[in-house]
């Protein structure tokens, strides 16, 4: 018995060897199959756009060419870094405070169903109103600047995080729970030790949603109370190209907010990688 | 407290010792909705006993099991385990052990740590902890695979995994609801062999939910056949075959003739 055991041990490491180059294989054929796509789609984009606009002589104050926006970039990167700087401030401060407070109100919804009905369908209304609508509110309360900034950030990636998280407190496996019951594990023990881990997929989608919604809060926040001078974000130099037509900047200032949330989005996947990568299905590269 | 000595000597059902670790008296359980889920049951459990409860579904044999546990309590009757009654089990946490249908494995921990999972509640070091989970680990096969986790294992090797979880706190009683009924019949029968063994080594008391007759009477020392409608203990057999029970077991005479007296019980 131990024998035969020990023997397929060895069989196994000698299979190691040529299951790691198999892997490097797959791994580079993924990359081709993941990656090549994608580039060629935006190399054949990019050079319509910048072909097209000089075919058809489109004015720059239209519709600027790729080397327009480039160049208006590199010209005012001053200008844009400090943007950028003060958006990412405040859309990482109002995210990391949806975070907190978003997971926060559901584990207290989800140790009491009576709170969970009194308190959720208000959450739900406050999803509804318009972001927008609420802002001025805002800015009157707290003062343009910072602070209504990052309150708006907040309010709109609060919701994800919220729901994310309460569905998935909800959802954890009935036969876990009575487990620990049945240890005489406390409602926090279980909820520490059971149903918050359970829950790690759903607060990570949650997250995916509202890293970029709270970039898209911050821009919203500096259209509506943006300071001018230089502590101004990315929406607010939006607002200030548009008036003076400087409209490669604007679009410099643009795509510098998407890529803002690419980049937001890439390290809430990262962070999902590490923490669901070993046990949860949808981080693993499951075959079939 | 019994030695090791008369407890091995409890293992002939005739000479079993008086001491009941679980004693049920016209227990029964209506739940609020008015469903009488069980009633009339009346049973001793002694202690070293591997009991069997044998029964169709609905024969009320999990709510049995969660009355012992302490999940429900008895809405009649008197429940007595070990020693104390079912409306106050503090002490009840390290004495039982529960094993489900289901291995309930954290699938974010691996082996060892899910095997620590009960010891959490007690007052114990880290070293310990780790101390006892490899022993039980070693005890059910799995010592190699400590740092693995669940979905890297088989169904047969959760169900150790979940076994030896069970077994870390060292209970004086096991329960185990239907533990391999999502087994194949191959896995089923090492692992019946696997947990004879460890009771047998581990001097417990055992009670054993199945509904499958041959599984029962291969395990138990008693078999105790469920009826439906209501839920109640129709009658209890004894197993008179001598431990340790191989695999022979399986396809001797007196082996079937138990089996056919056992199922004969269970109509009604």
């Amino acid at each position: 018995m131990e024998h035969t055991s020990d023997n397929l041990h060895v069989k196994e490491r000698l299979e190691d060897h040529s299951k790691e180059r198999e892997a490097a294989a797959k791994r580079r054929r993924n990359i081709m199959n993941n990656w090549v796509p994608p580039m060629i789609t935006f190399v054949v984009f990019l050079s319509l756009w910048q072909f097209g606009t000089q075919w058809f002589q489109i004015p720059a104050y239209i519709l600027p060419t790729p080397t327009d926006i480039i160049a208006a970039s590199i010209q005012n990167s001053d200008r844009l870094l400090a943007s950028a700087t003060t958006t990412i401030l405040e859309s990482v401060i109002g995210f990391v405070f949806s975070v907190v407070i978003g997971v926060g109100a559901a584990v207290i919804m989800a140790s009491s169903k009576i709170l969970e009905r009194s308190l959720y369908p208000y959450a739900i209304l406050l999803q509804t109103i318009p972001i927008v609508a609420i802002a001025p509110i805002i800015v009157i309360w707290f003062g343009s600047g910072m602070n209504a900034i990052v309150i708006i950030a907040f309010t709109i990636g609060f919701f994800p995080m919220l729901s994310n998280t309460l569905i998935g407190l909800n959802a954890t496996d009935r036969g876990m729970i009575n487990l620990m019951q049945l240890y005489k594990a406390s409602k926090w023990e279980i909820m520490w030790k059971v149903r918050l881990p359970a829950a790690l997929p759903y607060i990570i989608a949650g997250l995916k949603i509202s890293c970029t919604l709270a970039i898209i809060g911050a821009i919203v926040g500096e259209y509506i109370a943006g300071i001018g001078g230089g502590a101004g974000g990315l929406g607010y130099a939006i607002t200030v190209a548009s008036t003076t037509m400087e409209i490669p900047y604007l679009f410099a200032c643009g795509i510098a907010a998407s890529f803002l949330g690419i980049a937001f989005f890439l390290l809430v996947s990262l962070l999902s990688k590490v923490l669901l990568g070993s046990w949860h299905e949808s981080e693993m590269n499951v075959e079939n | 407290m019994k030695t090791a000595q008369s407890l091995v000597q409890e293992r002939q059902p005739e000479e079993m010792e008086k001491t009941p670790i679980v004693s049920m008296h016209q227990v029964g359980k209506v739940f609020p909705n008015g469903y009488t889920a069980v009633e009339n049951v009346n049973t001793s459990i002694k202690e070293g006993e591997f009991v069997s409860f044998v029964g169709p579904s609905g024969c009320g044999k999990s709510t049995i099991f969660k009355m012992i546990s302490g999940l429900i309590s008895p809405s009649e009757g008197e429940l007595e385990i070990l020693g104390e009654s079912g409306s106050d089990q503090q002490q009840q946490s390290n004495d039982v052990g529960f094993v489900f249908q289901d291995s309930t494995l954290l699938p974010w921990r691996s082996v060892i740590k899910n095997v620590m999972l009960p010891l959490e509640f007690q007052n114990l070091s880290k070293a310990e902890m780790k101390e006892q989970a490899e022993e039980v680990l070693e005890l059910v096969g799995l010592k190699d695979y400590a740092e693995a986790l669940p979905r890297q294992l088989s169904g047969g090797m959760r169900m150790r995994v979940s076994i030896a979880r069970a077994l870390v706190a060292k209970p004086k009683l096991l329960l185990m609801d239907e533990p391999f009924g999502a087994l194949d019949e191959i896995t089923r029968q090492s692992l019946q062999s696997e947990l004879l063994r460890i009771w047998e080594s581990q001097k417990m008391t055992v009670l054993f939910i199945t509904h499958n007759v041959f599984e029962a009477v291969y395990l138990s020392t008693r078999v105790a056949v469920m009826t439906p409608g209501p839920g109640k203990i129709a009658s209890s057999v004894d197993i008179p075959m001598p431990f340790p029970r191989t695999d022979k077991v399986r396809t001797s005479h007196q082996f079937s003739d138990i089996v056919g007296k056992v199922s004969q019980n269970l109509k009604f």
